[in-house]
């Protein structure tokens, strides 16, 4: 047993214990690398925040999101179609139970306004993925008896870089569900085990090791036969490269229904294919409208849009705040993931519902001046592809170093509002819209786009950029030189951080900790706030 | 009227009890646990058992239709 150190007792500061206890430790005591098991990323046990956030984590995040998945799951198709789904889905059952783990590696350390927003980005995610994973699990026929019921008639399946926009005209009676972002996309940010099955999959069909681990995982949820069977006919693009073509390939031999190739050009400036590509739009609504025998509704295609304008209305505000103040409540991961998830998917109810609650947190923020990351050294700019097991780096970054990932790439893609005012406009903005999807506007979209980073080094004032390298991104490592020659010429503190994407064994979590710890001290010569967080192992962590 | 007082309390009781098991189930992150050491581990030998398709013996066909669409 331990023994009971007295002097210890005796020395204690109890003014500051029962001040830590009520408000939890300040930034720079908080050690909270001691919390982590080894290996595991388990809490010996979650952090305490203070009385009033530990307990708003326990009340508002932690349980009432348990009992809102409940409540989803309920409310998008019941806990039996759940419960087949998970037993039949690898990546439903072994990703999705410990999504509240997902909160927490994203939610470390903060604090106040920061802890409240950000987490309710996270509750949207969550609610759209149950809609999605339901949606998918009622229609299925794998899970039916191979009956072809009356959801599966009315689900269109597509790749997950097809915006959901695209089908609007169809929402009132069809839903859109995309085939690789809950078995895939999401799984990778919530437990990073389950895409290792998919990658080798593919790799032991023959496929080499050095494609996209996107394509690969994607085409790999086909070879293991991991692919629920939901809809009658699937629509594809080459977004947001040809990667993108060839796991179609593999997609539509498992698949074998009616499938519409919507490719978009990959150099977009050209005025030139502005109309073939807004007519490769209008000829997916053909087919659309030939495999439901429903007709294009323009208005329901302009009222989806105008919500989903107000949307992007609202992402602009956020911008505004988080470029020029140090009151924006929403952190790095929070920011990153909700506005890829929102922007991709396309309209759905919570979007706005969550969009009314950070509002009012942020409205907060600016009229109060609250400074929400106060212990910023540094305002960081994330660009390029992201590491998806990997994308809480900006939390241990803030609270390891001070590194405040204000934006990213992929948020600032999808920058625009959609016409409405007549059916010509609507299309030619929607092709434009489709052109600028994730890893396709800036990373493929050509040399003027990927350089688009100095205009929004200096529009959200950072003064660091963290340069994803994915290293399996063709296109990404044909500018890498000129990357290194820019930044020296601009005189830029720019951190490489090397990663494969979904894949944690190239580049593995504690390997890209290290790349920063060490820019941190050699470079910036700088002392880590938490230093318990340099280095800790979280090898099979989730 | 003390019999309801009673039920109350009991009600009451049982309620602190629930209220300190789900605390104490959230701060050691025991959640986190049962899953990690419990539940993810049995789901997924049970789908590394799973009976699956081969995808592999299925032909690839060429002759589905190209939809193309003049607009």
């Amino acid at each position: 047993m331990k023994k009971i150190d007295l002097n210890k007792i005796k020395n204690t500061d109890w003014k500051k214990a029962a001040r830590d206890f009520w408000y939890g430790k300040p930034h720079g005591e908080r050690r909270l690398g001691e919390l982590y098991m080894p290996k595991t990323g388990l809490y010996k046990h979650r952090e305490w925040r203070g009385v009033k956030d530990t307990f708003y984590y326990f009340h508002n995040i932690w349980l009432y999101n348990y009992a809102q998945m409940v409540m989803d799951i309920m409310k998008f198709g019941g806990p039996v179609t759940f419960a087949k789904g998970l037993w039949r889905y690898r990546w439903m059952g072994q990703t999705y139970l410990p999504v509240l783990h997902w909160f927490d590696r994203g939610l470390e350390g903060m604090r106040g306004e920061a802890l409240r927003a950000s987490a309710w980005h996270y509750r949207a995610m969550v609610c759209v993925t149950i809609n999605q994973f339901m949606g998918m699990f009622k229609a299925d026929a794998n899970l039916h008896g191979g009956e072809h019921n009356d959801a599966w008639k009315h689900t269109i399946a597509h790749k997950e870089t097809v915006w959901g926009g695209i089908f609007y005209p169809w929402q009132d009676q069809f839903t859109n569900i995309p085939m690789e972002m809950i078995p895939y996309f999401v799984t990778c940010h919530v437990n990073n085990h389950t895409v290792l099955n998919y990658i080798d999959a593919v790799q032991s069909i023959g496929l080499p090791g050095d494609p996209c681990p996107m394509c690969q995982a994607e085409a790999g949820l086909f070879v293991l036969d991991d692919m629920p069977d939901y809809a009658p006919f699937v629509v594809t693009t080459n977004e947001a490269c040809d990667g993108s073509v060839a796991s179609t390939a593999i997609q539509d031999w498992y698949l074998d229904i009616p499938l519409f190739a919507m490719p978009q050009p990959m150099q977009f400036d050209d005025p030139l294919v502005q109309e073939h590509c807004a007519n490769e739009i209008r000829e997916c609504w053909k087919f659309i409208e030939e495999q439901t025998g429903v007709p294009f509704d323009w208005e329901q295609l302009k009222k989806r849009l105008e919500r989903q304008n107000e949307l992007q209305r609202f992402e602009w505000e956020k911008w505004d705040v988080a470029a020029n103040t140090s009151y924006y409540p929403i952190n790095g991961v929070a920011q990153a993931l909700y506005r890829i998830y929102q922007s991709q998917y396309g309209d759905h109810y919570i979007w706005h519902d969550v969009d009314k609650r950070v509002r009012k947190i942020m409205e907060k923020c600016v009229s109060q001046r609250i400074d929400t990351f106060p212990k910023t050294r540094h305002r960081v700019i994330a660009w390029s592809c992201a590491p998806l097991y990997f994308s809480n780096w900006c939390t241990w970054a803030y609270n390891c170093w001070g590194l405040n990932c204000v934006i990213n790439m992929d948020s600032l893609m999808f920058d625009m509002t959609i016409r409405t005012d007549s059916l010509d406009d609507c299309v030619m903005d929607m092709a434009k819209y489709h052109e600028w999807a994730p890893m396709r506007r800036m990373a493929v979209g050509g040399m003027h786009h990927i350089f688009e980073l100095w205009e929004n080094m200096e529009r959200f004032h950072c003064d660091m950029v963290m340069m994803y390298d994915q290293l399996q991104c063709k296109g990404m490592q044909g500018v890498h030189g000129l990357f290194e020659d820019e930044f020296r010429a601009r005189n830029i503190h720019a951190i490489w951080m090397p990663h494969a994407l979904p894949d944690k064994r190239t580049v593995s979590r504690s390997e890209i900790r290290t790349i920063i710890n060490d820019y941190m001290t050699t470079v910036m010569q700088e002392e880590p706030l938490d230093p318990s967080l340099l280095d800790f192992d979280d090898s099979e962590s989730w | 009227m003390r019999k309801l007082f009673k039920i109350l309390f009991k009600v009451l009781l049982i309620g602190a009890g629930v209220y300190a098991a789900l605390f104490a189930v959230f701060f050691f992150d025991l959640d986190g646990k049962a899953l990690f050491y419990g539940v993810e581990p049995f789901l997924a030998k049970h789908y590394d058992k799973m009976a699956r398709r081969d995808p592999l013996s299925k032909a690839y066909k060429t002759d589905t239709p190209n939809y193309e669409y003049k607009v």
